[in-house]
């Protein structure tokens, strides 16, 4: 046999070898290492180069999710315990629990999958592109988008992207401080991300709506670019295999020298030796032709089974493929961007656009022939075969040779230590105190809460046509939407059939700096209760968890990180609302200016997705009209902790907001029951700024007013303070718009038992577009121009960019 | 069919907006530079550059650049010669922005594709670079400073600063 580019492992120890090895940026640990070297010795050879780099890419952290997947030691005070796998315990065990036979293929595939009408199915995945995205903007959101979306097209047989979503967290634009040496500043980040995530989706003709962004300066050196797209797909296609005897079908774009090492760099702090290999620039049209083909070939059933080139490029894609067959690959064969690539440079180049196919051989023929037409060009590799082992040769060169249940099942686990210590629950202290008018108007001027229009609009999210609640609402199409609505009639070609889809994010860092835990309730809530707002179905949503965190070798962070698994998982049991998929991006952390560690806060964004029975009685968030009824849904209690209000006061302490599931369902279930009849005329969420910030988004974007009374919102009985009232962030609450005349239909939707939620009438709006608010003792606690209050919100982000 | 191998050649396509059309690329790239301190720029334009290379003619690239790189409506082309550049007193430069050889450029792959679809020869391999043409009195070593900030990411890009006709 002969072995090239050998790379000598069978006589160092450990400790080389991890030198070694890091030189490569293969983020291999030394256990990791021994196992390498245990395996070759009994195979009493060398491992090839290429050997080790595909166990590298296939056991780095960010294919085998190492940090979910292993043992933690968790100590909390006095208490350990032994977390077998943090992945199957939380949110393997939670989607269990919820038993959903609308789940078609959760955690298996490239997305999750839940039924859709009779005949379809979604397929969605969230996923995060930071580490590319901080050392290049442009390209690293654009291949995120790109990537996102092959995830959705290699999910089963292959899903039509009906939309993209998008997530952010930044540093804030008007950062003033210094920045190490080749950093780039917040504002040069969020512009190039979101003109990549832009040129992406909007080449590809998919509607980008339902994004966020939020501003922390903690985010500076690592932004979060989280990206997701859903996909439509016919029940047929869900299910794929590969049968031994298929031929293995490279198709799309070139593999060039681009991308090498992204899954193992992106495994590692970010630290200033970065590949540039590891950043490249997005070939959106590529990728059009390589998905209008292999839709057109998934209708004809020309192919087995399909998975997208992601990190690790071929040799996860045909790893992952052949996992329980195996696989014979000659590298030859693949159409090169240059000339003169070495094997496992082919192996494991990460370019773009690429996807592989499992293809019985009669269909071969006719599969070209429909890629051909799109200008697609394909090759084919090799073939699946019964000998469970991966075999990869480049001409005469052996380039890998390795048992496949070594490669996906050989990765020893290292038990790591966590520790968690519960924040003191200390008492709001600190800031000056501001009257109520003047924390409205900076709440809402505030870079988390103000107009994101900015950015909106750079997105086409018209395009497919189905787009029915926009992420811009009200009268001047500029309110902020909860949610959007897409009816994806264009792809499913019924326009009798109504059945549509939202998709909602939840996410706040803020609550995590007090407790990650309440943090990931509140984040799944949010989700919600935004679906809820819409007209989406909250008793079927469905929920992609994506966690960002910093180093997890840091037993604080891990332990964080483990509570706010555990919070995910309480959340979806609550809400008995399944995860079908995931992903975590760790170890975002730098070195700041002066050479101090500056981990992110730890960020869970939850992305939701339900069903909206029929478009027709979607919602938008504006108010309708004067005279109308006004219902707070949900209970007000204390919770001011990690609230906007704290954070415009400069105060900290305080109970972070605890969201109650059962309760919350509730009333979610109650206010879409009553918009099914048409009842409701406007809904939204409370989440950062809490009532006042609701009230003020709903007035100024349907230009009426509202009269609000404090002493008449449902809550706990120690509140005395209007401003809690006004501000508090409990969880689980909505503010609805109704007809006078429905008000009776609407309330019978609602349970009396104790722990149905509470609902009542807190004000009505009016014709004079001025938010007043009467508080406790019946004075006026505020009284503002919706007007003036729109022009702060709408000023924030075109000032801060200039 | 004759034998005759075809010359390689290099050839530089410069295409812009016509003087009398407003510029907002170029009003956006103004923007950023001034942000990043360059306060005396007065004007900035933005073209883009092709560079073509293979077995193709100057009347062919001639071909190409009329019909498929420029939109005759708005937009004008030249066949870029490259001079040295005269010294002006440092108020005209011109910063083109390339992406490192090392990096994949879709542009110049569709342009490539696109040549040959036009029934010319194909090219071996094309690149596209975005020109700024700038107005207004800058210290060359500033300028560098300001486009590696603002206009191009050392990481992935080429940026070459020089003065410029006006």
């Amino acid at each position: 046999m002969t072995v090239a580019a050998e790379f000598g492992v069978l006589d160092r120890t450990p400790k080389e070898l991890r030198a070694q090895g890091d030189a490569r940026h293969l983020s291999l640990n030394e256990a990791e290492w021994t196992a390498i070297q245990t395996h070759f010795r009994a195979l009493k050879r060398e491992p090839t180069l290429a050997e080790v780099e595909t166990l590298a890419q296939t056991w780095s952290e960010h294919c085998k999710h190492k940090t979910f997947t292993s043992p933690i030691r968790l100590t909390e005070g006095k208490k350990t315990r032994l977390i077998k796998n943090l992945f199957q315990e939380t949110i393997v065990a939670a989607t269990e629990a919820a038993r959903k036979p609308w789940c078609l293929s959760v955690f298996e595939d490239n997305a999750g999958v839940v039924a859709f009408g009779k005949d379809w199915a979604l397929a969605f995945k969230a996923e995060t592109h930071n580490h590319p995205s901080a050392l290049e903007p442009y390209g690293g959101a654009e291949t995120g988008v790109g990537g996102v979306i092959r995830d959705v097209l290699g999910c089963g047989l292959g899903a039509k992207p009906v939309l993209g979503t998008d997530a952010f967290c930044f540093g804030r634009p008007d950062y003033a401080g210094a920045l190490p040496e080749g950093a780039h500043h917040p504002r040069r980040t969020l512009r190039g991300v979101v003109s990549g995530v832009r040129d992406y989706g909007n080449r590809m003709g998919i509607p980008t709506a339902g994004g966020g962004i939020w501003f922390d300066d903690d985010y500076r050196l690592n932004p979060l670019v989280f990206v997701g797209t859903v996909g439509l797909l016919p029940r047929w296609a869900v299910k794929k295999e590969v049968k031994p005897g298929d031929l293995i079908v490279a198709a799309g774009g070139r593999t060039g020298r681009d991308g090498l090492h992204g899954a193992t760099f992106s495994s590692a702090n970010l630290a200033e030796n970065a590949p540039t290999s590891a950043v490249q620039i997005g070939h959106a049209i590529a990728e059009k032709r390589l998905l209008d083909a292999l839709l057109r070939a998934r209708d004809r059933r020309l192919y087995r089974s399909v998975t997208d080139c992601g990190a690790g490029g071929f040799s996860s894609a045909i790893g992952e493929l052949g996992a329980k067959c195996g696989a014979r690959v000659r590298l030859e064969a693949a159409p090169l961007k240059v000339a003169g690539l070495a094997g496992w440079e082919i192996w494991l180049s990460e370019s773009q656009e690429r996807m592989v196919l499992a293809v019985p051989p009669k269909n071969l023929k006719a599969l070209e022939a429909v890629f051909a037409a799109e200008g697609c060009e394909t090759a084919v590799l090799g073939e699946f075969t019964s000998t469970g082992r991966l075999v990869v040769a480049h001409g005469a060169e052996s380039v890998v040779d390795l048992d496949m249940k070594f490669l996906h099942k050989g990765l020893p686990k290292v038990e790591r230590a966590a520790s968690w210590t519960p924040p003191p629950t200390a008492k709001p202290a600190g800031g000056a105190a501001k009257p109520p008018a003047q924390i409205l108007r900076e709440m809402l001027a505030h870079p988390n809460v103000c107009s994101r229009e900015w950015v909106i609009r750079q997105y086409d999210h018209e395009v497919q046509g189905g787009t029915v609640i926009k992420p811009l609402q009200g009268v001047r199409h500029d309110g902020p939407g909860d949610a959007c609505v897409i009816w994806p009639h264009a792809a499913v070609g019924d326009d009798s059939d109504f059945s549509a889809f939202a998709v909602a994010h939840g996410l706040n860092p803020d609550y995590g700096r007090l407790d990650p835990y309440w943090m990931a309730m509140a984040c799944v809530d949010e989700a919600l209760r935004n679906l809820t707002c819409v007209g989406a179905d909250p008793a079927r949503a469905a929920l992609l968890d994506n966690f960002c965190w910093a180093s997890p070798d840091d037993p604080k962070q891990l332990g964080a990180l483990v509570r706010a698994a555990e919070g995910c998982r309480d959340a979806a049991k609550g809400f008995g609302a399944p995860f079908i998929s995931g992903k975590d991006s760790l170890y975002n952390q730098s070195k700041d200016e002066k050479g101090r560690e500056l981990p992110i806060p730890g960020t869970v964004l939850i992305s939701a997705l339900a069903p909206v029975p029929d478009a027709r009685r979607a919602v938008t968030m504006d108010f309708k009209g004067p005279g109308n009824a006004l219902y707070l849904v949900g209970r007000t209690n204390d919770e001011l902790g990690g609230s906007l209000c704290h954070r415009v006061l400069g105060r900290c302490g305080g109970e972070v907001p605890k969201a109650s599931p059962a309760c919350a369902l509730d009333g979610f279930k109650a206010v879409h029951a009553a918009m099914l009849k048409g009842l409701v005329l406007s809904a939204h969420d409370l989440s950062e700024g809490g009532l006042a910030v609701a009230a003020a988004e709903m007035g100024f974007s349907g230009e009426f007013g509202a009269r609000l009374d404090l002493d008449e919102v449902a809550r706990d009985p120690r509140i005395y303070s209007d401003e809690t009232l006004l501000f508090s962030e409990t969880p689980g609450r909505l503010l609805v718009e109704v007809k006078p005349e429905s008000e009776g239909a609407f309330l019978r939707h609602f349970g009396r038992g104790a722990k149905a939620a509470p609902v009542r009438r807190v004000g009505q709006t009016t014709a004079n577009p001025i938010l007043k608010v009467v508080g406790l003792a019946g004075n006026t606690v505020l009284e503002e121009s919706l007007r003036a209050l729109k022009d702060a919100w709408q000023a924030t982000l075109p000032g801060m960019l200039k | 069919m004759s034998a005759r191998p075809m010359p390689m050649a290099t050839h530089l396509i410069e295409v812009r907006l016509r003087p009398e059309f407003s510029d907002a690329e170029g009003a956006s790239a103004l923007q950023l530079l001034q942000a990043e301190g360059l306060s005396s720029l007065k004007e900035a334009r933005v073209s883009r550059l092709y560079r073509i290379q293979g077995p193709i003619t100057a009347t062919q690239v001639q071909q190409a650049a009329r019909d498929l790189l420029c939109d005759p409506i708005t937009q004008e082309h030249r066949v870029v010669v490259p001079v040295p550049a005269p010294l002006n007193g440092m108020n005209f430069w011109r910063v083109e922005v390339w992406l490192k050889p090392s990096v994949h450029d879709p542009v110049g792959d569709t342009i490539v594709s696109a040549i040959a679809d036009m029934g010319l020869p194909r090219p071996e391999a094309a690149r596209c670079a975005l020109v700024y043409r700038l107005s207004g009195r800058a210290a060359k070593p500033a300028l560098e400073r300001a486009v590696a900030r603002a206009l191009a990411n050392p990481l992935i890009h080429d940026a070459v600063v020089s003065e410029a006709h006006p």
